[in-house]
């Protein structure tokens, strides 16, 4: 469970700090590097969601299929 | 029960080792941060420095009739620091003869380039000023500097520019890199 919300925090730090820096790009005119950050924030996340999924379905795996 | 109570202040002794180096990184970036800010600031004010620098050496060749080393150490005195030493090895290395005005300047500039907040531009039309400096008449050398002075001029709304735009990004960006680090090495 501990793990859980930590990762829950993790991700909800890095949002804010790339939302930010987004906006910031954006105030200044760089739009295309406020795009580049969002979408690397944006995958950063995406790999920590998938390796969270992948415990669930080996959970699942030794749950169902009695390894 | 043993093993539990070691390993609680092994635990924490390890946080507040993260809290360490998450300070220091962000107090790294920050600093990065300001830094750079700083140099955007510093453009410009070099810039105008370096144009009443030149109107002054103006001055000196057109009313004054001063030889042009004389002129670079009193112009050294007048302005502030960076740009001061350009014009005080200047002043010394035509002082010591065996060079031309042109390598002298050169090589002068190159000497300080590294302590100024400059940029290529500016390099380039300062050495080309210094090619023209000291080979003609003291008509032609009042419009050669009225010349570079034009040239410093449109470099300088450039800097004042780039500063209004640029100063606030740079010092938020590195805060905020730096706190994108920490969480993301948490």
């Amino acid at each position: 469970m501990g793990i859980e919300v930590d990762i829950i925090f993790k991700i909800a730090g890095v949002g804010i700090v790339v939302a930010f820096l987004h906006t910031i790009l954006d105030q200044v005119g760089k739009k295309e590097y406020a795009q580049w950050v969002t979408l690397f924030g944006f995958i950063y996340i995406l790999f920590m969601v998938a390796s969270v999924v992948e415990n669930l379905f080996q959970k699942i795996k030794s749950v169902f299929l009695f390894q | 029960m043993t093993a539990g109570a070691g390993r609680f202040p092994k635990k924490r002794g390890r946080s507040m080792f993260k809290l360490i180096g998450a300070v220091i990184i962000i107090l790294s970036t920050t600093w990065a941060g300001f830094e750079a800010s700083r140099h955007l600031s510093q453009r410009p004010r070099q810039l105008r420095q370096l144009k009443s620098a030149l109107q002054s050496l103006e001055a000196e060749i057109m009313y004054g009739h001063t030889p042009l080393g004389d002129a670079a150490l009193k112009i050294s005195k007048q302005i502030p620091k960076p740009l001061s030493w350009f014009f005080e090895i200047f002043s010394g290395r035509l002082a010591s003869g065996e060079t031309t005005v042109k390598t002298a300047w050169d090589e002068s500039l190159k000497e300080v380039w590294k302590s100024l907040a400059l940029k290529q531009g500016e390099f380039e039309i300062l050495s080309q000023f210094g090619e023209t400096l000291g080979r003609s008449d003291r008509y032609n050398q009042q419009k050669q500097i009225l010349l570079t002075m034009t040239h410093l001029e449109r470099e300088e709304n450039d800097a004042i520019d780039r500063q209004g735009k640029y100063e606030k990004m740079v010092k938020s960006l590195g805060f905020l890199s730096g706190l994108l680090l920490i969480i993301l090495l948490m």
